[in-house]
């Protein structure tokens, strides 16, 4: 499943963009990839990232995954229900699955984000 | 000419997966994206939830599809000294209607597969075999009897008249193929007492004792089942079916086990299941990549060393003076938000001094149970032990997290546990 109005990146992270606030989680694709999540490792509120720098870990039974970061900023908010319920992202991974929300620095690199057509033809390549 | 002495390679050929005798059932059962490749089936990680399935088994009834095991027949007035000479455990002792645990080593050591033996008459038995390992140990025992591989273990009897070996999985074995069809946890009695009509199977059902074998039928199905399984459930069957019944089978044991809770349960629960009962996985508690021995594996009590002979008895002999490590099971903190321990993360004393490895591992309730291989004069019941948790990805790494371990190194423990029994019964 992919949601329209959302950016996606070549590694399967989503962003929601609001204003300056940036919402990041990680695609259907790569919650079905991943398999049962058991282990989010989330960052600290406050922390500088940089765009593919080291964002959160999603470790599942199978796996475990880097989430890197989408867009340059710092992190304002970190979903803390990942550490009771990391399964949440394999239920609901773009709404009650979402991972940090980032204050952008600059708006502008959303451009080097692909929107949800350009993300599904990712797919059609296959 | 090869020699059993020899280390037997065998490298299982790729084949796309196939659908098992009861894919029809999963199809309509499972979502799709829930069945995946598995020893080369098609099988099911889990139908309602893996959780969901583990419970069910414990308080009610599971039903698992083993239909991708291997199931062979040997016949034949030498076929209990064939086997005895081919496994660990004593074959020659092995009453009718009985089964027993066993494995197969060749003469070096090394496990080829565990089994079950179950003996059907003075000359006839059926040995069921992990769908993995089949190939192998069909050609194995296949090279036996056609004299290509040579039993040169001391003390070898000669067998004068090989046993005759069927797949009883194959079309050419007719109506005697056969498939395993696994009903685990306390109801599983009540339902099958509800499908059998004979007083024989009745009788052995409700005193049901373990490692018995009994030949009855399901409606106009003969089905032998025995009582054996791998979820360390007192209650536990397994059901021996044609496979154009199996759907049958499965169809009736749903349907007569529904109001008391039975589940289909998966791959998923099947493997939570057996760590919990400290039963040991081929390739994981049992040979792998530490090549992990019987003995170390808990298994000593099944590798009859006063044998006169078996293909891996000097070896064993061995083994069992030797040997310095072993399997334990662990106890650690397992609720939401832990971080899971994983396979090869290190063990560790109270000294903080690393003893072994983390061979596999499930979340029962808010536990973690996890099968280690440690060293053997560490870790009793009860003393604590603690994990080590591995760098898993990239960002791990940087930080300083290793990515492997070695036996006596100190490092700084991330979750303290404690050390269980070997085994479990529930």
């Amino acid at each position: 499943m992919i949601v329209d109005g959302l950016y996606y990146t070549e590694e399967h992270e989503w962003v929601k963009i609001e204003g300056n606030i940036a919402t990041v989680g990680i695609a259907d694709h790569a919650q079905e990839a991943l398999g049962e999540i058991t282990y989010v490792e989330l960052p600290e509120t406050g922390k500088e990232v940089t765009v593919k720098g080291e964002l959160a870990v999603v470790e599942s039974t199978k796996a475990a995954s880097d989430v890197y970061s989408p867009l340059s900023g710092t992190v304002t908010d970190v979903n803390d229900a990942l550490e009771a319920e990391p399964e949440l992202i394999n239920q609901d991974c773009y709404g009650q699955g979402w991972i940090v929300k980032i204050q952008v620095t600059d708006t502008g690199q959303v451009e080097q984000l692909m929107d949800a057509d350009a993300y599904k033809k990712l797919f059609e390549d296959d | 000419m090869q020699y059993t002495s020899k280390r037997f390679e065998f490298t299982v050929p790729e084949a796309r997966p196939q659908q098992s005798a009861l894919y029809s059932r999963h199809a309509a059962l499972a979502e799709p994206s829930r069945i995946v490749p598995f020893a080369g089936y098609m099988m099911p990680l889990w139908y309602s939830s893996i959780t969901d399935e583990h419970n069910a088994v414990r308080t009610a009834a599971g039903i698992f599809d083993c239909t991708h095991m291997g199931v062979l027949e040997f016949s034949g007035p030498q076929s209990a000294l064939f086997l005895d000479q081919l496994t660990v455990n004593n074959v020659m002792n092995l009453k009718t209607g009985r089964a027993q645990y066993s494995q197969v080593l060749d003469g070096t050591g090394a496990v080829l597969d565990d089994i079950i033996i179950y003996r059907k008459s003075e000359i006839l038995f059926m040995v069921v075999v992990n769908a993995a390992n089949d190939a192998k140990v069909q050609t194995w025992f296949k090279g036996v009897i056609a004299g290509d591989i040579v039993i040169d273990e001391p003390n070898a009897k000669p067998i004068t008249e090989m046993p005759k070996m069927r797949n009883l999985r194959e079309p050419s074995s007719g109506a005697d193929c056969r498939v395993d069809i696994a009903l685990q946890g306390p109801a599983s009695k009540d339902i099958l007492l509800s499908l059998v009509s004979d007083d024989n199977a009745k009788d052995q059902i409700t005193n049901m004792r373990s490692f018995a074998f009994v030949e009855t039928a399901i409606g106009n199905a003969d089905v032998p089942f025995s009582t054996t399984g791998y979820t360390g459930a007192s209650v536990a069957f397994e059901i021996y079916t044609h496979p154009d019944n199996a759907c049958y089978v499965h169809r009736m044991l749903m349907e007569k086990g529904e109001h008391l809770g039975v589940k289909p349960c998966g791959l998923g629960s099947r493997d939570s299941l057996r760590i919990e009962a400290g039963l040991p996985l081929y390739g994981h508690e049992l040979a792998g990549k530490h090549n992990i021995s019987p003995i170390e594996a808990g298994y000593g009590w099944a590798v009859k060393l006063d044998k006169d002979c078996f293909v891996g008895k000097t070896a064993m002999v061995e083994n069992h003076n030797s040997h310095t490590m072993k399997v334990v099971r662990l106890s650690l903190p397992g609720r939401k938000g832990v971080r899971p321990v994983r396979e090869d993360d290190a063990v560790l004393d109270e000294q903080g001094t690393c003893v072994g490895w983390i061979l596999s591992s499930t979340n029962v309730a808010k536990t973690q149970i996890a099968l280690a291989y440690v060293q053997k004069d560490k870790c009793s019941i009860d003393d604590a032990a603690s994990v080590y948790y591995l760098a898993r990805s990239q960002s791990q790494a940087a930080k300083g997290k290793l990515q492997s371990t070695d036996l006596g190194q100190q490092l700084a423990a991330d979750i303290d546990g404690t050390v269980l029994t070997r085994f479990e019964r529930f």
